[in-house]
């Protein structure tokens, strides 16, 4: 079922050097799915959100969203209020949600004890570590019991564990819902737990699909190579039918024949052969379309 | 959706965060006092202390408390940008609550607090001499509730476009201190010079300052109809709390909804 309906959004900052073009006429739609937004910082992820999210409008295009389906925002810094307890700030969501007592009191107790707040429900925002305010942020977002869940970059900041057990808690409230969730994330290995990848950059959708279809379009093996004479690599890689970028002293070639790992010219410094990953196809693109800059 | 509802809330998140900032309390009303103690203590001498109807002492309490007021109501209102720069403003707009309960919860607790600070500015009236009744208090009260619903209206107003606490600092002072010191707060506006009582007469705070000081028995704003210092202090709140709620919805529109 289509959740929301994205079509041709347009955003430009106004700049005194010149307008900065941060969404170039985006269109997607979002069904019963999770997506990662996936691209380098300021590829246009958090104006995107921004405009999903209804803080931001757009210059032009539009956006529909279902309407029985509520949203759960979760943007890059915690909206929580740090002099509020965790109970208190998730109270308030509720009451802004136009939930009832009960109905916030039954939720409070059912997400504290998914994301392992419960110990924590009477404690100030201020006093929690960052990973702890984060999963408080998630179960505000959560409370209202949203159809559509976005998260912009929500492990930004925290140490390895408390990323694990965030995403480890999404993807069981997950489970057990019907939610859409559409998270930004410039980490291929984050993106890579979606259903379904964009790569976006320079405000416009660069490729979009699942990870293995992604992973897929490199063909089955890729070949990693690090040589100080990357112009002979690349004529290498030509004159045996492969696609490859390169940037710097690294190349990257595409649709490799494992028996060509060996026959690499210009006496590398390291050859790798691999499957390939979803941080393949990203440098790929890197290499190939972005320009770098944006918002 | 009610909006009554996320009223009620935010003016608690409000009240809670007042309770857990003492300090906010303490220097909204050390400074105005402190204020009462220069002003009376370097005046008294230089122009007597029968000048008014009340001595000067008594004379200038509405005043200090109307300035306590100010100060807990510049508070109230600038915390809108660090709601703003923490998130939580934002989370309350992409809610389904409507826009005037955001202005509601703040107007509504703000108000509250600060009226209870000016309250206690103006329990030192007995202790200078000036005789209360409660009829006079609770009109005195609401007079101080009118100014700060005017100016925390006036201020989430400017809240919204202004986007630093040191730039929304700086021009709430440049408007709200003279509006003071031209409302009478600190002079009697009957006795003043010519051009200093037109000015007062266009200060919308000069009339609740006589609104105020009419309630503790106390000489307003002389030669005017009675009740029209109320009229125009209510009046004035109202638009102020308008104002703030239209700019707020003028910066943030809804979307719409996707057709099955």
């Amino acid at each position: 079922m289509r959740k929301i309906e994205v079509d041709q959004l347009q955003v430009v900052y106004p700049n005194k050097d010149g307008d900065r073009v941060a969404l170039d006429g985006v269109s997607l739609t979002i069904c019963d799915e999770s997506i990662a937004l996936l691209g380098p910082n300021g590829a246009g992820k958090s104006t995107l959100m921004g405009v999903l999210a209804g803080t931001q409008a757009p210059q032009s295009g539009t956006v529909l969203q279902n309407e029985d389906d509520g949203m759960g925002v979760v943007f890059q810094t915690p909206a929580l209020d740090e002099l509020l307890t965790v109970r208190e700030n998730l109270e308030l969501a509720g009451a802004l949600h136009g939930m009832g007592k009960d109905a916030i009191q039954d939720g409070i107790g059912s997400l504290v004890n998914k994301l392992g707040l419960k110990d924590r429900l009477n404690q100030q925002v201020r006093h929690l570590s960052g990973g702890l305010k984060r999963r408080t942020d998630v179960a505000r977002a959560l409370l209202p019991e949203p159809g559509v869940l976005l998260l912009d970059e929500p492990t930004s900041g925290l140490d390895v564990e408390a990323r694990a057990t965030l995403w480890s808690a999404l993807d069981s409230i997950r489970a057990a819902s019907e939610m859409s969730v559409l998270y930004a994330t410039h980490l291929t290995e984050e993106a890579q737990r979606a259903d379904r990848v964009i790569l976006i950059a320079n405000g416009k959708i660069v490729v979009d699909g699942s990870p293995a279809a992604l992973t897929q379009s490199l063909g089955s093996h890729v070949l990693r190579i690090r040589t100080d004479d990357a112009p002979t690599v690349e004529a290498w890689s030509e004159s045996i039918g492969c696609p490859c970028v390169s940037r710097g002293n690294d190349v990257l070639i595409s649709h490799a024949n494992p028996e060509n790992a060996g026959s690499c010219p210009g006496d590398p410094e390291s050859v790798t052969l691999a499957a390939p990953t979803l941080e393949d196809v990203y440098l790929w693109h890197a290499r190939s379309t972005f320009s770098g800059g944006g918002a | 959706m009610s909006g009554f509802q996320a009223a009620v809330a935010l003016g608690k998140r409000e009240l809670i965060r007042q309770v857990r900032q003492p300090s906010r309390i303490v220097a909204s009303i050390l400074t105005p006092m402190l204020v009462w103690a220069f002003f009376v203590g370097g005046f008294s001498g230089a122009i007597g202390q029968d000048n008014t109807d009340q001595n000067l002492t008594a004379y200038m309490i509405p005043g200090v408390a109307s300035l306590t007021v100010m100060f807990a109501s510049i508070f109230a209102s600038i915390s809108l940008i660090q709601d703003r720069h923490d998130g939580v403003l934002r989370a309350a707009l992409i809610s389904p609550a409507p826009r005037w309960s955001i202005v509601a919860g703040k107007v509504g607790a703000g108000a509250l607090v600060a009226m209870l600070q000016g309250l206690v500015v103006l329990a030192s009236l007995p202790f200078v001499g000036a005789e209360l009744s409660i009829v006079g208090v609770v009109g005195a009260c609401f007079g101080l509730a009118l100014i700060s619903v005017a100016l925390i209206g006036l201020g989430l107003g400017l809240a919204w476009i202004v986007d630093s606490s040191q730039g929304f600092h700086g021009i709430m002072n440049a408007v709200l201190m003279p509006m003071w010191l031209t409302s009478g707060a600190v002079f009697p506006i009957n006795d003043a010079a010519g051009w200093l009582r037109m000015v007062a007469m266009v200060n919308p705070l000069s009339w609740a300052h006589s609104a105020i000081r009419s309630s503790l028995g106390m000489t307003g704003i002389e030669g005017m109809p009675v009740g029209l210092d109320w009229i125009v202090s209510v009046g004035f709140a109202g638009a102020c709390v308008v104002l703030a709620v239209a700019v707020m919805g003028q910066a943030t529109k809804r979307r719409a909804t996707l057709s099955e």
